[in-house]
């Protein structure tokens, strides 16, 4: 790579932290994302370790009522508002335009004020703790729960959550717009559409559902400011209004949001499969429809969480609930076979990304049995599904995300992480999960329902519970060690080189990390994998 | 298809084997240290299924998720055996740089993997359809029981209705085992239908293997007939909904009683409470409580009768919040007691019962229940010295205080 010296001399007050915070640079918001990201992730774990420490024996130990509800609500707030989503949304800050070759996102400064809102949205959660309690009817907060009663104890907490989410939610409206003009805007030459690496595709169908799911919920969090604060009645049937219109208006936005917090994980996985495979993705295009369908099918199943309302048509909502999980199979068939008659390289990111196929698998399938509506008369609302949400959601998109990570941490950082310490971190992750999890598939068939602070001894439960307890802390522990990794690696990391896994695109074609602007020059694209057609020659492809 | 020399499938064979041996010397281990191996399998199989139901309509639910569980462990297996199988096959072998076949896709594979899916998941959703036609039913004949569960924060009520939905009777005290509870005739179909006043709820009883949202300004309603056989059992339900601060503690049990018992049973409790104090009906969309005065529990040796004799002194109480607002009164012994009990709890039901020691020691007196916002006077009669606990028979987890008497 030739070395410029065309550096223009910047003010000395404009480097460090303050180059940092005044950037435009995708790369520099990317990792800001990130690691705003981790720190919200961490956050909200220590609030789940509060949560199964109460929950592991009978009896209120630590907690009262009021704060175990906090405590799960604003877990789940924290997890999937300001870690997952903009997790994925900062990985494709990074990725996207150097998979596509382009110089930038279309709109920096857009760009940062997306980054700059979740922050101040995190804050606003927690200012929650300190002015009185923070909101405690769910991060679903049904109506009328959140609106004002005596009982239902959500002061000022459940008007910052309100407005916390209206800022997260125009932050990502402002992210998917300059997501999709940069895929279809600012492309190299020779990169079609049908040469998009997989990671591109599902972060421009999560756009597409951004964009069309997101002001939805913003609406319904307007009604709700409404009628807690200015005397409305949009959801309080005390006061004429319709408590299912909430929910419906609330999963018209929240389901799609759950393909919002998978597919780009997907994205991740269907770029490492290959690369530690040295073969292309099994059934490219396929996956790019399957994709789609997914994204066009998860706008017609919201009403599956409120099959036990009694106000569904059931079984419109059953059957395309059950069909959605055909593109889902279809992708998990490309990627075994993307592996299959492969050379695999058993590194850490291959290790998280079949941790993501095992694991997604069985968040897979026990959602089918909420899919059939007299099987969720019984699981609904039952630990049963706690269980699914987080074998999608943790065996899913965390494991996606530190498939990811460990997998262009190289990238963004010019070194390597440690190998031992990150399949160390792999085995006590995906043991302390399942201990954690597992069990809640049998809590929620004995009858233990969600979101209870407390429970009978007598009722059954007390075993499975010390079990999951037990996982969590598991979890805990390979968190640790992962901080470990991050920072032995920052200090002493091997150097990584431009392409340390003989990777397949874009990024892999330019220093680690990028220089500004990303590329001298562009190796030719042909196809979805240029930089392994440069390194083996077009015709090893066939 | 694979490029590899041929001793590595072998040697994925050995490996797998490996894997195999080291679970039974594992197990082997733990069962030479006492520990019981194969009932802890057991137990976890049997934690796979629902509890064996004790409805009609959930011994229907069951059997589909029999169906559901065995085709899911029948995708899982096969699914992730693949998995597995690949990633042990086809580990890249140190020094091995020869570039694997460039597979790209296969259409006639894509073809069969999309369709294959496609048939299953329409069986299941047949099936599945089948069975809720079975399950949520709504006919209801002359022979039905008709019951309304009432729900507010956070306890529940349940009405009994008359053909005519007439209310014959009012259970104000949720659980079995505190002298109430939902008694259902078994073998006969009961419509329950649901009312809230407050926020949403859920009925569930685990053993119905059924819930259902109970929604403000909405009736909901379900049939469902308990086992003939079951007449006598007593099973736990609670509030499946988040609905506050209390949510846990919104428990509630139904006892099946023989269709003669349960007609005996009704008969007996419609008489005893006088039509004039019938509440009427929460109408889904108000606020406000049921209203009216409560008839009485039942359970209690006294209500609010008058006691004559000598004047006590006056002990002051109130509930807010689902809390005594005092946890200790002190009284002085062989005199009987005035207690102004103040309910502060708008729409909730309260009450003050006293028993000896613990709160679940001998009941020596139960205060008439009623809803807030109103108070009310109890005359308790006398009490000897000694410590004991006052607790409101409808939060008694929640709601607790000593009384001490010397």
């Amino acid at each position: 790579m030739a070395t410029t010296t065309l550096t223009p001399t910047i003010p000395a007050y404009r480097t460090g932290l303050y180059a940092w915070l005044t950037t435009t640079d995708h790369k520099k918001i990317g990792i800001m994302y990130v690691i705003n990201s981790f720190v919200f992730f961490f956050i909200g774990g220590l609030l789940a370790l509060g949560v199964r420490s109460e929950l592991a024996q009978p009896g209120l130990q630590y907690l009262t009522d009021l704060q175990y509800n906090e405590f799960f609500s604003m877990h789940a707030t924290f997890m999937i508002f300001l870690f997952v989503i903009p997790m994925l949304a900062g990985f494709g800050n990074y990725i996207v335009p150097l998979q596509i070759g382009a110089p930038d996102m279309a709109f920096p400064r857009i760009n940062a004020l997306s980054l700059w809102m979740l922050p101040l949205a995190g804050i606003l959660l927690l200012l929650g703790f300190v002015t009185g309690g923070t909101a405690a009817a769910g991060w679903t907060s049904y109506a009328p729960l959140s609106e004002d009663r005596p009982l239902a104890a959500t002061g000022y907490g459940q008007d910052l959550w309100i407005v916390a989410l209206v800022l997260i939610g125009t932050s990502s409206i402002l992210g998917s717009i300059n997501f999709l003009v940069t895929m279809f805007k600012m492309r190299a030459p020779g990169m079609t559409l049908f040469r998009m690496p997989i990671m591109v595709w599902t972060v421009l169908v999560t756009s597409v559902l951004v964009l069309m799911a997101t002001p939805v919920i913003t609406s319904a969090l307007i009604m709700l400011f409404i009628d807690r604060n200015y005397g409305g009645s949009f959801f309080d049937p005390s006061r004429g209004g319709d408590a299912i219109l909430y929910q419906n208006i609330f999963w018209f936005y929240s389901h799609p949001a759950v393909y919002v917090m998978i597919l780009p994980a997907m994205g991740m996985v269907s770029e490492i499969l290959p690369v530690f495979s040295r073969k292309p993705l099994f059934g490219y295009k396929a996956f790019i429809f399957a994709t789609a369908a997914i994204g066009a099918l998860g706008f017609s199943v919201w009403a599956h969480h409120m099959f036990t309302t009694g106000a569904v048509y059931l079984p419109f909502f059953s059957i395309m609930t059950f069909l959605i999980a055909v593109p889902t199979g279809v992708k998990m068939f490309n990627w075994v076979f993307t592996m299959w008659g492969g050379q695999l390289m058993l590194k850490t990111p291959l290790l998280f990304a079949i941790g993501f196929l095992t694991m997604f698998l069985i968040g897979g399938i026990n959602g089918a049995f909420s899919a059939s509506v007299p099987v969720d008369f019984a699981l609904h609302d039952t630990y049963w599904v706690v269980a699914h949400l987080h074998y999608v959601l943790f065996g899913g998109s965390v494991f996606g995300v530190m498939a990811g990570f460990y997998y262009w941490f190289p990238k963004m950082t010019g070194k390597m992480m440690n190998e031992t310490l990150g399949k160390a971190q792999f085995v006590v992750m995906f043991i302390g999960f399942n201990l954690t999890f597992f069990p809640m598939h049998e809590l929620g068939l004995a009858g233990m329902p969600r979101r209870i602070a407390d429970y009978s001894s007598t009722a059954g439960w007390n075993d499975l519970n010390l079990l999951a307890t037990f996982g969590g802390f598991t979890i805990a522990t390979s968190m640790v060690l992962f901080l470990w990794n991050v920072f032995v690696s920052l200090r002493s990391g091997e150097p990584a080189g431009e392409d340390p896994w003989e990777g397949n695109t874009l990024e892999w074609a330019t220093t680690s990390p990028p220089p500004a602007y990303n590329f001298d020059h562009l190796p030719e694209i042909r196809s979805e994998r240029p930089v392994f057609d440069a390194r083996h020659g077009r015709t090893a492809t066939h | 298809m694979s490029s590899s020399p041929r001793s590595s499938a072998s040697r994925t064979a050995i490996f797998a084997l490996g894997v195999g041996a080291a679970i039974i010397v594992v197990s082997l281990v733990l069962l030479a240290f006492g520990v019981n191996v194969l009932k802890i399998g057991d137990t976890f199989v049997t934690g796979l299924f629902p509890p064996i139901a004790v409805t009609t309509e959930g011994a229907e639910i069951r059997d589909l998720y029999t169906v559901i569980f065995l085709i899911a462990v029948a995708i899982f297996l096969v699914v992730e055996g693949l998995i597995v199988w690949t990633v042990i096959r086809y580990r890249r072998k140190p020094g091995d740089d020869t570039l694997p076949p460039q597979i790209h896709g296969n259409n006639i594979a894509e073809f069969v993997w999309t369709v294959v899916p496609t048939l299953i998941v329409i069986f299941m959703f047949i099936v599945s359809w089948q069975t809720l036609n079975a399950v949520d039913t709504n006919a209801s004949d002359a022979q039905t029981t008709k019951i309304r569960a009432v729900a507010g924060q956070f306890q529940w009520q349940f009405d009994y209705l008359d053909q005519n939905d007439k209310l014959l009777y009012t259970e104000l005290l949720p659980m079995v085992s505190q002298g109430g509870g939902m008694m259902v005739p078994a073998g006969r179909t009961v419509q329950l239908s649901l009312v809230s006043h407050d926020v949403i709820h859920a009925f569930y009883v685990p053993q119905f293997l059924f819930k259902r949202d109970v929604v403000p300004g909405r009736t909901n309603q379900f049939d469902f007939t308990v086992d003939a056989a079951d007449a006598g059992q007593t099973f736990r339900g609670q509030c499946a909904e988040l609905c506050g601060t209390g949510h846990s503690i919104m428990l509630f049990e139904v006892k099946a009683l023989a269709p003669q018992e349960f007609d005996t049973w009704l008969a007996g409790k419609a008489a005893s409470s006088p039509p004039a104090s019938q509440a009427p009906a929460p109408s889904g969309g108000s606020p406000a409580p049921s209203g009216g005065s409560p008839a009485p529990s039942g359970a209690a040796p006294s209500g609010a009768a008058p006691s004559g004799g000598a004047a006590g002194p006056t002990l002051n109480l109130a509930a807010s919040n689902i809390q005594y607002t005092v946890k200790t009164l002190t009284a002085p012994a062989g005199a009987p007691l005035k207690i102004d009990f103040d309910n502060q709890d708008a729409g909730v039901p309260h009450n003050v019962t006293i028993h000896k020691g613990s709160p679940t020691g001998e009941q020596v007196f139960a205060g008439d229940i009623f809803p807030g916002v109103a108070k009310k006077t109890y005359n308790v009669p006398a009490l000897t010295a000694g410590t004991y606990s006052y607790v409101c028979a409808v939060h008694p987890t929640t709601m607790i205080g000593t009384l001490t008497v010397q």
